[in-house]
């Protein structure tokens, strides 16, 4: 984490913007995409309560657009997008949703991020019979919308799938878990996971020392921590969101306690990795910046494109992660969908990436299975050194990196 | 049933927690009691000060205490600047919200303009220290926002009851008319009064700054359970606001200890709507 | 007037007719689901003013009502499948039913009001949100209606929407305007300002609150269920936050809470402005630009829009008529001479006796008054004059004994049931309600205590009133615009107001000049010409003197001497209570 003055941040913010009112010269010595620019709007919630991830989001789709005007735009004319904000309310969203469409005519929409704006904007989309891409629905099922396609690899059923995985990785260490405590916030999608895990985890023959729900929003974990010392599990499982994940282990610290393995949904990826207490945790990604992801093409030159304009915009976290990664697929699923298909006629570009997948930055994706979803790919990362590192399945880790047992 | 080390462990960190609740509560009841303006920008005032002290960390290496030396005395003109305004303009009880609350927004949007909307983090090497009394665990740093609480609670306290400044804010409070009959220049007292009450703030930001993570909208987390704590506290009673903090941290942490932790809400403020209904006199 | 009336809620329904048609015009959906958001917005603000405006019960807790209204939709519609315009009104109820069970509780406590209400209503919140977090109205997952169908109102759903969301907000305005202009309306406004006295002068404040908080609740539930569907999924966290509670509060403040119309103002001032900037780059400076224009709308005008313009109108229109005023003189009345010992009793004290906690105010006092007469009341500070009066209006329960009204017994009844029987008081220091005008402050007391079948009738009896009390030039002044003596004048016209068979004077006369105290002593004889019975407690003995038929002396909380005038002031016992032991030879 460097310094950052208020006026480096200010002067970053303006170079930032500045960026983006140029990206349609861009070109990178090919000729430049003309006409008409194809206009693709969208909204992310710039403020408000989920607006944490934000920056993310937006650094992610500009880049991919910079990127897609650098080729050959769509159907050789540049992309605008246009860009809204939600403000974090569904109701916002919505009506912001309609505002694109039906008074802003875009031609295209680019789904938002969170499980409520998704499902607001999703159903405007419905209505208006318009191709719907989105990346961080985490309960596919909520997702049935025919024209919707997720550009993350959930899978259909992750709360089957996931915990599999989880259990796979951590039973192949030198203490394979005998104990489960499973924490979640109550929140949907996390719910949704702890669930399917407190299944699988029984399947397993594993004993669940403890299932405990706490609110999204807790602010004081001393007592669920003392719970979770007293039990003290082989394997603790946080479905978490945000901070959650470093409050939890903070009370638990102040314990005097260090629990084995120890694992985490959805934690905001920067202060986990630089918490002290965040050592050996594992969690959920489906990406990081590392072998075997960097080999894959073109996904080393978004990996420094995105860290170079995270440390311009001053985000505390600067490397590429799954949520970046999530909208970068978006934004290629978009546009292979368009210049595949030849049409901007949204039945025209679903139908054709239903038939034919798409290849972004997770590899060969397929939209034909239940609700649009292919195969999962969810993984498990660790915080080694400070540093998120994929472990499990092994195939994904990078060479030399196991995961690091209790 | 949990075991008594369990329950033991949740009353020590709910009263530390309550602590924090209670230093958080402190100038928002103060200047709610004695000046009539319920002022929700007192939390964005806080996060500004968690910010800034975690600015001075970052990048001049301060530790947070000095941070917060440099906080406070800004944070007292801003007071006393903000307090201007509402002499100025005569701002009733209920315009204050308003007006209070715009502020919050503009300090809020200011804050994810510098710091953007990600977590912020002061990490320190003594974040998660703690020492143990018997089969107990005290962390450091929750234990020092109560004392700090518990400090500021009881030196408002005294200072209100005992100097003639107090006396002559109290006096103001109940009937401003007469107060000024007797001489008491109420302008002066509050323009005080607003400033330390920004203070505190600043005090209570060095603290949610070691604490807690910061991100601009946190600002709003707070506010529900902080408001609940000054009313039961009696809006102006320092020492109330501290005693009601503790009381429903510890209350929630207790509950969390027994029941699914998801339930905790409903505990301690169904426990708070028996005490309103049953008999609130020493409230 | 009539005609202008008329003319303007002709143009209120041609307006409201177009607005209902919009959605036909084929406009872009989304202006269909922006003026749907106004409206819910306005509805919301209004239903919060209904009880917390109009009432100034302010509560924290309209996201409870609101959220009770959501959930029953999500849950029936989604889950059991019944049809949403059916839930819509189930809605409402469940939240209404919600807002009565908290009112029936809170509503008896006085000691829950101001801000301890306000907690109350924030604890409700974080229950009912807990609650349903954790049971299966949501349980954590939150509610999905994807799969419910919006019946077709209009050709678009969001058309159709918008439709629901209107009629609602038109309903919702409809309610506000006429609770405002009611007799309930009237009766909120006094608990507002002073709550006891209100009760007293025949307002029967727990079931007026009650209502008040039914509709706000109910209002709030029915716009919950609309706006269920059109937000498509609930999470508690989205649904029970601090935006509704919060806004509305906002909203009704910016627009001027206590009159029908400023939530509204106040909820498209703010609700518009959260569309003024959306656009990416400017989201985080428009909503501070946004937040620093609702600062300066604020400070501008700190009562609110709506008093703001209600002030202006009145500058200009009292800058143009300076009609003269004519002040009704009292006509000179006879001396009517005591009611004789055969005359039926008026009201018949038994034993009564009060503590407060430790401390005895009354130790079993019986008297009888006589129907027609005028009773003085006197006796040493702190001897329970003033507790007895409080007694016989109900302001405070009997510890002991009865009190009864000709044959009704009174003493259990709440007060503004023995106001209704036919009992009034005056306050030693007035307690005028202070934001009723001088007319309307005794018009409220035709209204609860007398007989006047309506508003109009009651503002036709107060005009006379205030004339007879010789306010006549001061209808329309706000009680602090009148000097004391005035305030005095206007508690006299307002318990007159009442036409009571027993009127209760508390110290009507201290701070008078002797020309006043002659007219107002002139006054009370034109009262009990009337055939009204007269308590009235004094310490100026001229007028006690000159007024009573008989004079009851209290003294400890006993009644120490009851007979004429004159004889009490010679009796040894009073002169030693007044004056001590040593001039009682």
């Amino acid at each position: 984490m460097g310094n950052f003055g208020r006026d480096a941040s200010r002067r970053h913010v303006l170079g930032g913007l500045a960026g983006m009112a140029a990206f349609g010269t861009a070109s990178g010595g090919r000729a430049a995409p003309s006409g008409q620019p194809v206009r693709v709007g969208g909204t992310l919630s710039l403020t408000g309560p989920l607006a944490q991830t934000a920056g993310i989001h937006k650094i992610a789709a500009e880049i991919s657009v910079e990127e897609i005007n650098a080729r050959d735009g769509f159907l050789g004319r540049p992309v605008e997008w246009i860009l809204l904000d939600d403000q974090s309310k569904p109701e916002v969203c919505r009506s912001l949703y309609e505002k694109l469409i039906t008074v802003d005519k875009v031609d295209l929409i680019m789904g938002p991020y969170a499980t409520s704006p998704i499902l607001a904007a999703m159903g405007v989309a419905q209505r208006y019979g318009k191709l719907f891409i989105q990346n961080s629905m985490g309960i596919p099922r909520l997702a049935n919308y025919e024209l919707q396609i997720p550009a993350t690899p959930f899978g259909s059923e992750p709360n089957k799938s996931y915990p599999k995985v989880v259990f796979d990785a951590v039973a192949g260490t030198k203490n394979p878990p005998k104990t489960v405590a499973i924490l979640t916030s109550k929140f949907p999608s996390a719910q949704f996971m702890a669930e399917g895990t407190r299944d699988v985890a029984k399947e397993r023959g594993l004993n669940v020392l403890m299932y405990l729900e706490y609110e999204f929003g807790a602010r004081d974990f001393g007592a669920i921590a003392a719970r979770v010392k007293d039990a003290n599990p082989d394997f603790l499982w946080v479905g978490s969101l945000g901070l959650e994940s470093n409050m939890l282990l903070e009370a638990l610290k102040k314990l005097d306690y260090v629990p084995k393995h120890h694992f985490h949904l959805y934690p905001a990826p920067g202060p986990l990795a630089m918490s002290p207490d965040g050592k050996n945790a594992l969690a959920s990604t489906f990406l990081e910046p590392d072998e075997p992801f960097l080999s894959r093409p073109g996904v080393k030159r978004l990996a420094d494109l995105y860290k170079d304009r995270a440390t311009r915009m001053n985000l505390p976290y600067k490397e590429l992660d799954a949520q970046a990664a999530g909208m970068f697929s978006q934004w290629q699923i978009l546009e292979q969908g368009v210049n595949g298909s030849k049409s901007l006629d949204d039945r025209t570009i679903a139908t054709w990436l239903k038939k034919n997948g798409a290849t972004t930055i997770y590899n060969k994706m397929r939209f034909d299975g239940p609700f649009n979803h292919g195969d999962p790919a969810q993984l498990v990362k660790q915080n080694q050194g400070n540093n998120w590192k994929v472990v499990w399945p092994k195939e994904f880790a990078a060479p030399g990196v196991s995961l690091v047992s209790p | 049933m949990p075991s008594a080390v369990v329950i033991g462990q949740a009353l020590v960190s709910g009263l530390l927690a309550g602590g924090l609740y209670g230093l958080l509560a402190l100038g928002l009841s103060l200047s709610w009691g004695l000046l009539r303006l319920v002022n929700l920008g007192y939390f964005a005032i806080t996060f500004l000060g968690a910010y800034l002290v975690y600015q001075l960390h970052e990048s001049y290496g301060i530790a947070p205490w000095w941070a917060a030396m440099l906080v406070v005395p800004l944070f007292f003109c801003l007071g006393v600047a903000q307090h201007w305004v509402f002499l100025r303009f005569r701002v009733s009880e209920l315009a204050s919200l308003l007006v209070t609350f715009g502020l919050s927004v503009i300090v809020e949007s200011g804050i994810q303009l510098v710091w953007t909307a990600d977590y912020r983090r002061l990490e320190t090497h003594y974040a998660s220290a703690s020492f143990k009394i018997g089969p107990l665990y005290v962390p450091v740093l929750d234990l020092a926002a109560c004392l700090a609480a518990a400090a500021l609670a009881w030196a408002t306290w005294a200072w209100l009851r005992w100097t003639y400044v107090g006396k002559a804010l109290r006096a103001s409070a109940e009937d401003p008319d007469i107060a000024a009959a007797y001489g008491v220049d109420h302008k002066r007292l509050s323009y005080l009064l607003s400033g330390i009450c920004a203070g505190y703030a600043g005090v209570a930001g060095a603290f949610i700054a070691l604490i807690s993570t910061l991100a601009p909208s946190q600002i709003w987390a707070w506010l529900g359970v902080v408001f609940a704590v000054v009313i039961i506290g009696r809006v102006g009673n320092p020492v109330g606001a501290l005693v009601a903090g503790l009381l429903i941290g510890a209350s929630e942490s207790i509950a969390m200890a027994f029941l699914s932790p998801a339930w905790a809400p409903v505990v301690s403020f169904s426990a708070l709507i028996v005490l309103l209904l049953w008999q609130p006199d020493w409230l | 007037m009539r005609a202008q009336t008329g003319l303007a809620g002709a143009v209120a329904a041609a307006g409201a007719l177009g607005l209902a048609l919009l959605p036909m015009a084929g406009m872009p959906a989304f202006y269909d689901s922006f003026l749907y958001l106004v409206f819910f917005w306005i509805s919301l603000a209004t239903s919060w003013a209904i009880l917390s405006g109009f009432a100034g019960y302010f509560s924290f807790g309209h996201a409870a009502f609101f959220g009770a209204g959501m959930y029953t939709t999500a849950n029936l519609a989604a889950k059991h499948d019944v049809p949403l315009l059916a839930t819509i009104p189930l809605a409402g109820l469940v939240a209404a039913a919600l807002g009565v069970g908290i009112g029936a509780v809170v509503f008896r406590l006085k000691r829950l009001r101001g801000e301890l209400f306000a907690l109350l209503t924030l604890a409700v919140t974080f229950i009912v949100a807990t609650v349903i977090l954790n049971t299966p109205i949501d349980g954590g997952s939150g509610v999905f209606l994807s799969n419910v169908p919006v019946p077709k109102i209009v050709a678009s759903q969001s058309g159709s929407i918008y439709v629901l969301g209107f009629v609602l907000c038109a309903a919702t305005m409809v309610i506000a305007w006429w609770v405002a202009h009611s007799r309930l309306g009237m009766g909120l406004a006094a608990i507002h300002d002073d709550e006891d006295v209100a009760e007293t002068k025949g307002v029967p404040t727990f079931r007026y609150k009650l209502a008040a908080l039914a509709l706000s609740a109910g209002i709030a539930g029915a716009v919950g269920g609309v706006h269920a569907v059109y937000v498509g999924f609930l999470t508690v966290g989205d649904t029970f936050g601090i935006a509704v509670p919060l806004y509305v509060v906002l909203m009704s403040v910016l627009g001027g809470a206590r009159h029908w119309l400023g939530p509204a103002i106040g909820a498209i001032a703010i609700g518009t402005s959260l569309y003024a900037f959306t656009g990416g780059d400017m989201a985080m400076i428009g909503r501070a630009i946004v937040a620093f224009v609702l600062i300066v709308a604020i400070l501008v005008l700190p009562d609110g829009v709506v008093p703001a313009v209600q002030a202006w109108l009145k500058r200009r229109r009292g800058a143009i008529s300076t009609a003269p005023v004519v002040v009704a003189a009292v006509p000179p009345v006879p001396r009517m001479a005591a009611p004789d010992e055969n005359a039926p009793v008026a009201l018949t004290i038994r034993d009564v006796a009060k503590s407060f906690g430790g401390l005895q105010a009354l130790r079993g006092v019986t008297l009888d008054v006589r129907k027609g007469e005028i009773l003085g009341l006197v006796g040493p500070n702190g001897s329970g004059k003033t507790t007895l009066i409080n007694m016989i209006t109900g302001h405070f329960p009997l510890t002991s004994g009865t009190i009864a009204l000709g044959d009704a017994a009174i003493g259990a009844l709440p007060a503004h049931r023995i106001a209704r029987l036919g009992v009034a008081r005056t306050y030693q220091i007035p307690r005028p309600f202070a934001h009723l005008s001088a007319l309307d402050n005794v018009a409220l007391s035709a209204v609860f205590g007398g007989a006047a079948t309506s508003i109009a009738a009651a503002r036709a009896d107060a005009g006379c009133w205030l004339s007879f009390a010789g306010l006549g030039g001061k209808a329309a002044a706000l009680p602090a615009e009148l000097n004391l003596h005035e305030r005095k004048f206007l508690e006299f016209a307002r318990a007159l107001a009442a036409k009571p068979k027993l009127l209760l004077l508390d110290e009507v006369l201290s701070g008078l000049n002797p020309s006043e105290i002659d007219r107002a002593i002139e006054l009370i004889r034109g009262i009990r010409a009337e055939g009204t019975t007269i308590v009235f407690v004094e310490h100026l003995m001229r007028a006690v003197v000159e007024l009573s038929d008989r004079v009851a002396v209290l003294n400890e909380g006993t009644l120490l001497a009851l007979g004429a005038p004159r004889e009490i002031m010679r009796d040894p016992r009073v002169v030693s209570v007044y004056l001590g032991k040593d001039h009682a030879a």
